[in-house]
């Protein structure tokens, strides 16, 4: 009797020992049919709407509807923080970026990534630029599809008209947009103006980072300093050379401006070089040549994809079903196959940068300019929680000045410190 | 019974009629009630803390947060801009609906008016957002129709939407399109349901057609066009997709009204919901004291 009373003792605790071990991934087969509907929010980038399109295999398999929403990306980090932060937990997969990861990580909004992944699932097949980004204090939070750091994009025959070479600093980079501007056929740079921590923000930074900036010393801001104000001012004076309305541009309107012809020369995120080939779309494919950013400008590195929500999966099987939502959609064939179906733009695997067929559809020269870039590619951004709120008022202080309405760089970013450091200050008093 | 109580029937039609008002009002005032009051009362509570979407926990501040909007830079320019729109949209699209409903009164007769009419009406059927994105791409320096005017007289594209000094006046136009032509069609059609004999005799004394409109038609119309006036101060204070779309507030705060910045402040970037609900608080204040004083104006206008 106390033998079968200690045996059976024993089986519990190693059924329980068993369970913990897996963590909260239920058995996959215990799991169909028991979660009727999985939402994902995510922004409109090339791989959602393919991931729309073949979700009907995933739906088969589990027995779940899929439901994935899209929002810009502003909307969409909005969207999912307001859910994340109010324990809604209307959807299970959130679409996730550098700029919100610390956020989502230290709130504990999202889980811990590893845990819940297959095992043929395969981390360390993943870039490490975009694992990076995806971890937060040595804890994996998200799954990325799409990442990368910038390029410098440039016209070819333009440049060869005037007898110009691709610029190799920031000197030669104002001189050579000043030869090539040539309005109202063609400006001879565009960059961001929209405000926004992944706007203007993002593009001002590597001027800022390069020419020496630091975000902060300790807990006071010291992105106001001389080579803030500096950096602000070389992005300005480039302004001059872009089309009209540049200074409220969002990253879309700088890509049309270029592929559509009208723009000679860019430094963008490297994401958008196939989108310069892409003859569908694009005016000038086959015309554009590629290299890194001219000096000390460093690439601002970033990476987007899909975690798993806390409050979105109370039950064991809800976790286990948006967990391997989140390995289909990243796995290494889907990469294979969104190269297939022409998605050049979006991979982060290092398989997919062997893959033949990607190596077939992409120009050599972007894929030197890749590598010869990746040295210098950095996540140049404040990883905070407080980034998002403190990258949004700066990026507002840069459009102000961008757009004219304020003159005075150096009162815009002392205005952008000081609410960098009140943001500080409450988060400290909370 | 009556005539031995000649009070008994007036006070009996003043209940009958009291008691069918208040069964008439009664359930949709409570609905209304119990719709308006929750979010009201959820705001003012929110206004008091310190309740942010980037961290949990909250404590009770008083009155810290409204303190705080007296040295806000950024709200006291919203609240300017949320005034100029609201002139501008309100009176914009009154005008716009007076000239045109008079011109295709005097000129436009028969079929021709009634399909002038449908016309008019198709800008109010698109939804704000898609009438924003629109005219966004219009508005393109590089590559919107609008351009192309400008380029036949020689002057450069103009950068309506990223220029401080013309944003706000370019959304404006937007909204005074869908709602200005919309109201033309009403304008119309008040015009039409007049008698006729006052006009004939304006006429007859020589009166100009305007003249006829400003000092016969018009007047005759008043309280249509106080209501009018009314419906569109009420509409314009609720045009944050509008904005949002062609501008998001920008450039720089050129066209940030109250509730965008209460937006951006809360569920926007930064997060700050208790703020954020004190902004919605004073603008509830303001715009109820606005109607209400504008609305006993109105009463003396209409008489």
């Amino acid at each position: 009797m106390k033998l079968k009373s200690i045996g059976l003792q024993v089986s519990i605790a190693a059924l329980a020992l068993a369970a913990f071990a897996t963590g909260a991934r239920a058995a996959d087969n215990e799991c169909v049919g028991k979660v009727p509907t999985i939402r994902v929010i995510a922004q409109p980038i090339l791989t959602i709407p393919f991931l729309d399109k073949n979700k009907g295999e995933f739906e088969t398999k589990w027995n779940t509807k899929v439901d994935i929403q899209q929002f810009g990306e502003n909307e969409r980090r909005a969207k999912s923080r307001l859910d994340a932060s109010q324990g809604a937990g209307a959807y299970q997969v959130y679409y996730i970026d550098e700029a919100n990861v610390a956020e989502f990580a230290t709130n504990k909004w999202v889980l811990p990534l590893l845990d819940l992944m297959p095992k043929e699932w395969d981390w360390n097949d993943f870039l490490e630029g975009r694992r990076a980004v995806a971890t937060y204090k040595d804890v994996a939070y998200f799954a990325p599809f799409e990442g990368g750091g910038d390029v410098m994009m440039y016209r070819k025959d333009l440049l060869a008209a005037k007898g110009l070479q691709p610029p190799k600093n920031l000197d030669e980079l104002k001189k050579v947009v000043a030869a090539l501007n040539d309005p109202p056929n063609v400006y001879g740079w565009s960059e961001r103006g929209r405000r926004g921590s992944g706007m203007n923000v993002w593009r001002w930074t590597p001027f800022f980072r390069g020419m020496g900036g630091q975000w902060f010393s300790g807990d006071k801001p010291t992105f106001n300093s001389d080579i803030g104000v500096k950096a602000t001012q070389y992005y300005l004076d480039l302004l001059k050379f872009a089309p009209p309305g540049s200074g409220t541009n969002t990253w879309s309107e700088v890509i049309e401006g270029f592929r559509g012809g009208q723009v000679a020369l860019i430094v963008e995120s490297d994401v958008f070089g196939p989108w310069a080939e892409d003859k569908t779309k694009s005016r000038i494919a086959g015309k554009v040549g590629y290299a890194p950013p001219p000096e000390p400008l460093p690439s601002a590195g970033f990476a987007h994809g899909f975690a798993i929500s806390t409050k979105g999966n109370p039950t064991d099987c809800s976790k286990t079903v948006a967990a391997d939502f989140v390995a289909w959609s990243t796995s290494k064939d889907m990469e294979a196959r969104k190269v297939k179906a022409g998605i050049l733009s979006d991979f982060a695997r290092k398989s997919t940068l062997e893959n033949p067929d990607f190596k077939a559809q992409v120009n050599p020269d972007y894929i030197k300019a890749l590598l010869d870039t990746a040295p210098k590619t950095d996540l140049l951004i404040w990883k905070s929680p407080l980034w998002p709120e403190v990258g949004d008022d700066l990026g507002l202080q840069l459009e102000e000045v961008l757009t004219g309405s304020q003159t005075d760089i150096k009162q815009a970013l002392d205005d952008a410190a000081d609410q960098a450091s009140e943001a500080i200050k409450r988060a400290a008093g909370q | 019974m009556n005539a031995a109580n000649p009070r008994a029937e007036p006070f009996g039609k003043l209940w009958s009629h009291v008691g069918f008002a208040r069964l008439a009002l009664g359930p949709p005032l409570a609905l209304l009630v119990l719709m308006s009051l929750p979010p009201t009362i959820g705001a003012l509570l929110l206004a008091f803390r310190n309740v942010s979407l980037m961290s949990p926990g909250s404590r009770w501040v008083g009155f810290a947060n409204f303190a705080r909007m007296l040295t806000d830079r950024r709200l006291h320019n919203a609240l300017r801009i949320s005034l100029v729109w609201e002139v501008v949209t309100v009176a914009g699209a009154v005008a716009v609906a007076v000239l045109l409903g008079v011109l295709i009164f005097e000129t436009v007769k028969g079929r021709a008016r009634d399909v002038i009419c449908l016309a008019l009406i198709l800008p109010i059927l698109l939804p704000r957002v898609s009438a924003g994105l629109i005219w966004r791409f219009m508005y393109s320096p590089l590559m919107g129709i609008m351009k192309y005017p400008l380029q036949l007289v020689g002057v450069p594209p103009v950068e309506y939407l990223s220029q401080p000094g013309t944003a706000l006046y370019a959304v404006a136009v937007v909204d005074i399109w869908q709602w200005g032509l919309f109201f033309a069609v009403i304008m119309l059609k008040l015009l039409e349901t007049l008698p006729a004999s006052p006009l004939e005799a304006a006429r007859l004394d020589y009166a100009s057609t305007w003249g006829v409109h400003w000092f016969v038609s018009l007047p005759m119309l008043r309280p249509a066009l106080i209501t009018m006036l009314f419906v569109k101060a009420v509409e314009s204070l609720r045009s944050f997709d509008l904005i949002y779309t062609m501008t998001n507030g920008g450039p720089g705060i050129a066209t940030e009204t109250l509730d965008l910045y209460a937006y951006q402040t809360g569920i926007g970037m930064s997060g700050r919901i208790s703020y954020a609900a004190a902004m919605s608080v004073l603008l509830l204040i303001l715009s109820t004291l606005a109607f209400s004083v504008l609305w006993k104006r109105s009463q003396r206008w209409s008489e």
